[in-house]
């Protein structure tokens, strides 16, 4: 990688110095390293975009940017005008605009270098064919190239520009948030914030009898990662164990097993969670049946269910709504699992069962030897990314534990409950309680764990040469 | 003797599962035609059957619930994000798949490296950018927002790419296709399996999210709310106790479309998610 960027930059060098006085000038005027090869229309469109650039940059971001050291000092301020009996607003800063506009203006200005770097780079390749008396390309030919050699640029551009506006500048934007005292006390347009430095991140891993960010992170992030692993492997397992029983050539009626699973897919995740969240709720149809049968007393002497209560906490008591969560996901997550694993279970090459079957093979041997072996082959990059998505698995917690209050004070002051994953906890801090500035510094936490979590073990994926094994 | 238990065994223990898995799935059923409104916490039928949730559904639609509105909202949001996102994965599949350009390994780990930050964290950047490009409240800023990401979850789509052989793009370039040619002629054709999986993931996003929509959507008017939006508001504590069985009413006919999608492609469907997989 870095030899890439080097030779970027050396390209550039040479072409720069190497060039005649046409593509030098091309660095300060685009277009006229094509005026003087006869690119006439080129020359026009890159021109045209160079005039764009700057009259937003002087227009527009510029005047953001230049605050962008100190987020603003002027606050908003109503001055009860008498002459005109109506309230005047002075001329205030908003310090979340400055930021985002100043984000967007920095982009702007790094993709305006890099196109300027590789415009003296065409520029001299151009110069060189006219020297050697090559053809150069009309504007047609060019647009033609398009679809051709250069069609990675067609590809590229529009998906690219839609992941600049909805991933880039947001995910910068939100970078920079982690580092200001954005929070609810400090909210534009009212209150200006500014930049704090680190110490948000301080206050991440402080527990005092106030700040208690560092008691309820710990513990939060234990059960993030508790939650992500059970996850997993539990409806992977039972997803392909539940393939296997199906698939299984004593069984009848493969197909009705298999679409009465499929059916609880049909419904929409936050209308099934919803639902069972309501049926085991303190006072739902789960308790009031478990009551008529004498469940909860049950429960109660055996001392699972303290003696106060008159329901069984399923969804309203830590520990009881930790494993309640585990095992409702398991409910929701092995139909899916179930799916593809039928998928993959019906390509098993068939000559290895037969001989391990006429080897004298058990059932049970065969499953863990060959089968399981094989299913873990296939779904070993899959469950990775299983993992990262439980530990962003907001809607099973988020709807099962909507009404879940905590009375552990320590998690309370910092916003947080016994059941929250660290995505969740930090959707109450932005939704409830604005407090924007500790939820991006627990969003970057989440990103560095899934990120290293990927690249351990994606590198090889990516960097080797495997991609082109099979072709 | 043994003979016969086994089998029996094992379909009274699959039925079991069925029947466990079920549950939730009649009880949404059974109470939506209950013909009382709240949640019914004594019994699981319900006292008295009518059909009457549904008919408020669709035809008296008032200040919080306004269900063919929502039905159609979805419907069109759910439509064009799914053209979109799966030209946007197809696009971007086949220019890391399949050609070779300077810094092509360097932007797909930048992509995949941006694929892992929280979603949940970027959203209120997210409604930033959309307040300053006038986008709020608005169906086509929701399309834009479930669509306008979607190239960056390239990676099934190009694993299944790189399945497809050499030789057969080989062979079409020595007869004179471009590569424009070759995309569109002989790559989209071969990865229907894979247009499938993208167009089911795609399409049911906007029936599933209700926070980004919340989000967007601040309007107080139900006509503008989405089906994901307006179901969750209706179970909201305020309203749970007027409004649950017409909320289970509402989950049954948003189960509808998403059935159909899932039977006409469900042979697909697998096919689709480990042919890429099986393959490399």
């Amino acid at each position: 990688m870095k030899k890439e960027r080097e030779s970027f930059l050396r390209n550039f060098i040479e072409a720069f110095t190497k060039g005649d006085i046409f593509t030098k000038l091309s660095i300060l005027i685009f277009g006229t390293g094509y005026v003087a090869r006869g690119q006439y229309v080129k020359a026009v469109i890159l021109q045209i975009v160079q005039v764009l650039f700057f009259v937003f940059t002087f227009g527009f971001s510029l005047n953001y940017m230049s605050k962008l050291g100190t987020l603003g000092t002027i606050q908003r301020e109503e001055i009860f005008d008498p002459k005109t009996l109506s309230k005047v607003v002075n001329d205030y800063d908003n310090s979340l605009m400055i930021l985002l506009c100043g984000v967007i203006g920095i982009i702007f200005i790094f993709l305006y270098i890099l196109l300027s770097l590789s415009n003296v780079k065409a520029c001299y390749e151009l110069q060189c064919l006219k020297k050697d008396g090559k053809h150069i390309n009309t504007f047609s030919e060019d647009l033609k190239d398009l679809f051709n050699h250069k069609f990675h640029i067609t590809l590229l551009t529009l998906p690219s520009i839609g992941i600049l506006l909805i991933k880039v500048i947001p995910i910068l934007f939100m970078i920079c948030i982690a580092f200001t005292n954005y929070d609810g006390d400090h909210q534009p347009p009212t209150y200006l914030f500014t930049w704090v430095g680190l110490e948000n991140f301080k206050t991440l891993f402080t527990s005092t009898s106030t700040v208690t960010f560092g008691y309820a992170f710990v513990r939060i992030l234990l059960w993030t990662l508790i939650w992500a692993f059970f996850a997993t492997f539990s409806t992977f397992y039972g997803g392909v164990l539940l393939a296997k029983f199906i698939n299984d050539k004593k069984t009848k009626f493969k197909k009705l097993w298999r679409s009465l699973f499929v059916i609880t897919i049909a419904i929409p995740q936050f209308v099934t969670l919803l639902l069972v969240g309501k049926m085991f709720s303190d006072y739902g149809i789960i308790n009031s049946i478990c009551n008529k049968i004498g469940l909860v007393g049950f429960l109660q002497d055996i001392g699972l269910v303290s003696k106060g209560l008159s329901f069984i906490p399923f969804l309203s008591k830590p520990g009881w709504a930790n494993v309640m969560v585990l095992l409702i996901n398991l409910w929701v997550g092995i139909p899916f699992q179930m799916l593809s694993a039928t998928g993959i279970l019906m390509n098993i090459p068939e000559d290895q069962l037969e001989s391990a079957k006429i080897d004298g093979a058990t059932e049970r041997q065969i499953f863990r030897k060959i089968t399981m072996p094989y299913v873990l082959f296939i779904t070993g990059p899959s469950l990775v990314t299983a993992f990262i998505a439980n530990i962003n698995n907001f809607n099973v917690i988020y709807l099962l534990t909507n009404d879940y209050v905590t009375t552990n004070m320590s998690y309370a002051n910092s916003n947080a409950k016994e059941v929250d994953l660290l995505i969740t906890w930090l959707f109450t801090l932005t939704n409830d309680y604005s407090n924007y500035k500790m939820a991006c510094v627990i969003g970057i936490c989440v990103f560095v764990i899934s990120a290293s979590l990927t690249l351990l073990t994606f590198t090889r994926m990516i960097a080797g040469n495997r991609e082109e094994e099979f072709q | 003797m043994k003979k016969v238990i086994r089998p029996v065994l094992r379909h009274l223990f699959l039925a079991f599962l069925a029947f466990v898995w079920l549950i939730p799935i009649v009880w949404l059923f059974v109470t939506s035609l209950s013909s009382y409104k709240g949640i019914n916490t004594m019994h699981f039928f319900p006292d008295k059957w009518s059909i009457d949730n549904y008919v408020q559904l669709f035809t008296r639609p008032d200040t919080v619930a306004n269900f063919p509105a929502w039905f159609k909202n979805s419907f069109i949001i759910g439509v064009f994000t799914c053209m979109i996102s799966v030209v946007f994965v197809l696009m971007v599949s086949y220019a890391f798949s399949c050609m070779r350009f300077a810094s092509r390994k360097k932007l797909m780990s930048f992509y995949i490296i941006l694929d892992m930050f929280p979603g949940v964290l970027s959203m209120i950047a997210i409604y930033f950018v959309m307040k300053l490009l006038g986008l709020t409240n608005s169906i086509f800023g929701l399309i834009v927002i479930y669509s306008a990401g979607s190239g960056l979850g390239y990676l099934i789509c190009k694993g299944f790419f790189d399945t497809i052989p050499l030789s057969l793009r080989e062979s079409a370039k020595l007869e004179g296709a471009s590569e424009y040619t070759i995309f569109t002629k002989i790559v989209i054709p071969l990865s229907k399996p894979m247009i499938v999986y993208t167009v089911i993931n795609a399409f049911l996003a906007p029936w599933m999210d209700f926070v980004m929509a919340r989000l967007m959507i601040r309007s107080k008017d139900p006509v503008n709310w989405t089906v994901a939006m307006g179901l969750f508001n209706l179970v909201q504590r305020t309203l749970v106790g007027d409004y649950f069985s017409v909320f289970c009413a509402g989950g049954i006919i948003v189960a509808i479309p998403i059935s159909v999608l899932f039977l006409i492609m469900q042979r697909f469907y697998v096919e689709g998610i480990t042919g890429g997989a099986v393959k490399g």
